[in-house]
């Protein structure tokens, strides 16, 4: 398995299972994660604090045109679209909400996609809108591994369930078969 | 309609080069492409070979197209806690004791949202008389738009939100007032402001004490970046300010220092002494 990226995309129920996922990532993870969740476009601090408490990981919330590395996570800033642009960098953007959304689920995964083609690992989570369902069909599109929380395990059911009615998932997973083969990942 | 490839955006920024001489070649490529893709659903051009021909064939509508894609600010009042930085820290240091006009600039105004926020701000505080205002924008259609007051309806929720968050004397509907589907703001605010159309940042006026510059350099790439900052740079006076948006940072690409960075979560800096 040769990857270069991992995405991961949430919003209500999936703080919990990404700060698992978080917090079993080794510090010497071979790839960059980036991380897209839903949140108060007001609220700018505290969420990375969160993540930041059991994640071996570095956790920030990246400045525009910041260059991706591995072994760090990089979640998206309130009220900012996050973009995968060029050479491996993070391009940020206040067009409008997308699904209504910014950040939105849909444009981080796309663009990922279209920069990591079939080297992307990309996870949707449990959450409460339908963003990220065209995103992860983009991902599949584009030839990336796509992965969704199993259903039966979110706490909110209707991100998950409408990923998977667009697209036919690569594999179907609790947050422990997640780790599992995150684990296993060498870099690409 | 499909997605627009790289060379397709290329042969689109060759046609606005060769026929306008405007220079897009550094804009960053993601958001770039989705402003083309959205402007070519818009307008119904189908396709990247239909907006090249209607940009050679239809002079009238490139100020529509420069206007497209610009990317407006999201609402106003941004981050309520920069515009409480400088109503109740920067400004009445900066305003005290001046002799002649405290010069601010606003950069790559689209719909107006700081230009308003910073007129109501400065209305609020009684500093309007103290400040002369230098806006520029890209298209004269923003430029109309913003002397009409017309603004987005969708954003004045978020935009009342923010304003409350800033703490403001009043409700910050008393700025606007709503017919059908669009909120007209009071544009006795701007009456004295100045917007002027410019290509890019050329022609900058000098002697600038503040620039807001929020969230527009994220639309450039590094080199682009880079330069615009040290455009800017040159049009501030010693120790004037620059304020950029929450996640942007001068030196993307490393190699300018004549900026010190005196507000870490506000992003605002301040152009050194020269040695």
């Amino acid at each position: 398995m040769d990857y270069k990226a991992i995405i991961i995309g949430g919003s209500a129920g999936s703080f919990q299972v990404v700060t698992k996922i978080l917090s079993a990532l080794p510090a010497n993870f071979p790839l960059p994660v980036l991380l897209c969740f839903h949140r108060l476009k007001h609220v700018r601090s505290g969420f990375v604090e969160a993540l930041s408490l059991k994640s071996r990981i570095p956790v920030s919330e990246p400045f525009d045109k910041e260059q991706l590395k591995p072994g760090r996570a990089y979640l998206a800033p309130a009220n900012y679209h996050m973009y995968v642009e060029l050479a491996n960098r993070i391009a940020l953007s206040t067009e409008d909400t997308v699904n209504h959304s910014r950040p939105s689920i849909d444009l981080a995964f796309i663009t990922a996609a279209n920069a990591y083609r079939e080297k992307l690992i990309a996870i949707i989570l449990s959450g409460a809108n339908r963003d990220g369902a065209f995103g992860l069909k983009k991902v599949q599109d584009n030839g990336g591994l796509t992965i969704v929380q199993d259903p039966n395990e979110c706490e909110v059911k209707t991100m998950t369930q409408s990923a998977l009615q667009l697209t036919k998932a690569d594999f179907v997973y609790t947050t422990n078969q997640i780790i599992n083969l995150l684990s296993r990942i060498k870099q690409g | 309609m499909n997605e627009l490839s790289i060379l397709e955006i290329r042969e689109i920024v060759q046609t606005v080069r060769d026929v306008y001489d405007y220079d897009f070649s550094n804009y960053a490529l993601t958001a770039f492409k989705s402003r083309l893709e959205r402007l070519i659903m818009k307008y119904n051009v189908h396709n990247a070979g239909n907006l090249n021909r209607k940009l050679k064939e239809e002079p009238d509508f490139f100020d529509t197209f420069l206007f497209e894609i610009s990317i407006p600010s999201t609402e106003m009042f941004r981050d309520p806690s920069v515009w409480r930085w400088l109503r109740e820290e920067f400004f009445p240091s900066a305003l005290n004791n001046i002799s002649g006009k405290f010069k601010i600039m606003v950069p790559f105004c689209v719909s107006g949202g700081e230009l308003y926020s910073l007129a109501i701000l400065l209305h609020e505080a009684g500093f309007e008389d103290n400040v002369q205002i230098y806006a520029s924008s890209m298209s004269n259609t923003a430029i109309d738009l913003i002397k009409t007051g017309q603004y987005d309806l969708k954003k004045t929720e978020v935009s009342e939100e923010n304003y409350k968050r800033y703490a403001g004397n009043r409700e910050l509907s008393k700025y606007y007032s709503i017919e059908r589907y669009f909120a007209f703001r009071d544009t006795s605010l701007i009456k004295d402001i100045e917007i002027k159309k410019v290509k890019a940042c050329d022609e900058l006026p000098q002697n600038i004490k503040l620039i807001l510059c929020r969230n527009n350099l994220i639309y450039f790439n590094p080199s682009l970046q880079d330069r615009i900052v040290r455009q800017l740079h040159n049009a501030l006076s010693v120790n004037g300010h620059l304020i950029l948006g929450i996640q942007e940072k001068i030196n993307s690409s490393g190699s300018f220092n004549g900026f010190d960075n005196i507000n870490e979560t506000e992003r605002v800096y301040m152009k050194k002494q020269l040695i």
